[in-house]
């Protein structure tokens, strides 16, 4: 019986797909979210804006979701540019 | 002072005035924290909450190292640049960088301003604020400061932008 509880939570977890949260930050310049979304994830502007905008207006804003490597990975390099990101699981 | 593109390799800032040239030259040792805690916990943010234990241990073994190297490898880059700011007496001053060190640039400015907002605790509000200060005092002109690099931040971009 324990068994059966530990195999279905890993299979759960593998599963399970992640967000990449980026937050509000006074600081960061709208004009350089808009970049670092375009490099980071190959969003065209318009995207990246509506994505920055989500985030200064909201608070935050999920730029991405997927499998958990991948995301780990977005994570890092929204902290090289120095945007507050997130992982959480997607609900 | 203007900051322009110029060919297609290279970014030129011209016409820099002396309180200029200073502010600029200021930017790698702002970037020296100092091991201030408010500092460090902004360039070093959580990457999730405290429910991915493993995941944060991690982070701290390994990413965080990375990310100082690639924050201290930037600071080199424009301390060696800012060595080429030009010296001619009488004369404003001006700076050629390459255009492959734009990114190493909009990195240290961007330490520069949250190391300097961390310390000065500003508000969201003061930091959109961009009136004229009624009086100064070492607060208003650090925020003049920040500001002057948002300003720099959003030439660059610009610049490699055209």
């Amino acid at each position: 019986m324990a068994e059966t509880v530990v195999e279905t939570k890993v299979e759960t977890s593998l599963g399970t797909p992640w967000n990449v949260v980026v937050h509000d930050d006074p600081v960061n310049l709208m004009s350089y979210v808009t970049m670092v979304f375009q490099r980071v994830f190959g969003f065209t502007k318009q995207k990246a804006q509506h994505h920055m905008l989500e985030v200064h207006h909201k608070g935050r804003s999920i730029v991405w979701t997927g499998a958990r490597e991948r995301a780990e990975f977005y994570v890092q390099q929204l902290h090289g540019y120095l945007l507050l990101a997130t992982l959480e699981r997607a609900e | 002072m203007l900051i322009r593109r110029l060919k297609e390799d290279a970014i030129e800032f011209i016409q820099i005035e002396p309180i200029e040239a200073g502010l600029l030259q200021e930017v790698p040792g702002v970037c020296d924290s100092g091991g201030d805690d408010q500092s460090d916990a902004r360039l070093y943010s959580s990457p999730a909450d405290s429910s991915e234990n493993q995941f944060l241990n991690d982070w701290a073994e390994y990413v965080r190292p990375e990310l100082r190297h690639l924050f201290l490898s930037a600071r080199k880059t424009v301390k060696e640049d800012l060595e080429k700011l030009s010296d001619v007496p009488g004369r404003l001053r001006r700076l050629v960088i390459p255009r492959a060190h734009s990114d190493a640039w909009l990195n240290v400015l961007n330490q520069a301003r949250l190391i300097l907002a961390a310390k000065f605790n500003f508000t969201a509000r003061e930091l959109s604020t961009h009136s004229a200060p009624k009086w100064f005092s070492r607060r208003e002109l650090v925020l003049q400061q920040i500001n002057f690099y948002a300003e720099i931040q959003e030439r660059i971009i610009d610049a490699t932008e055209e």
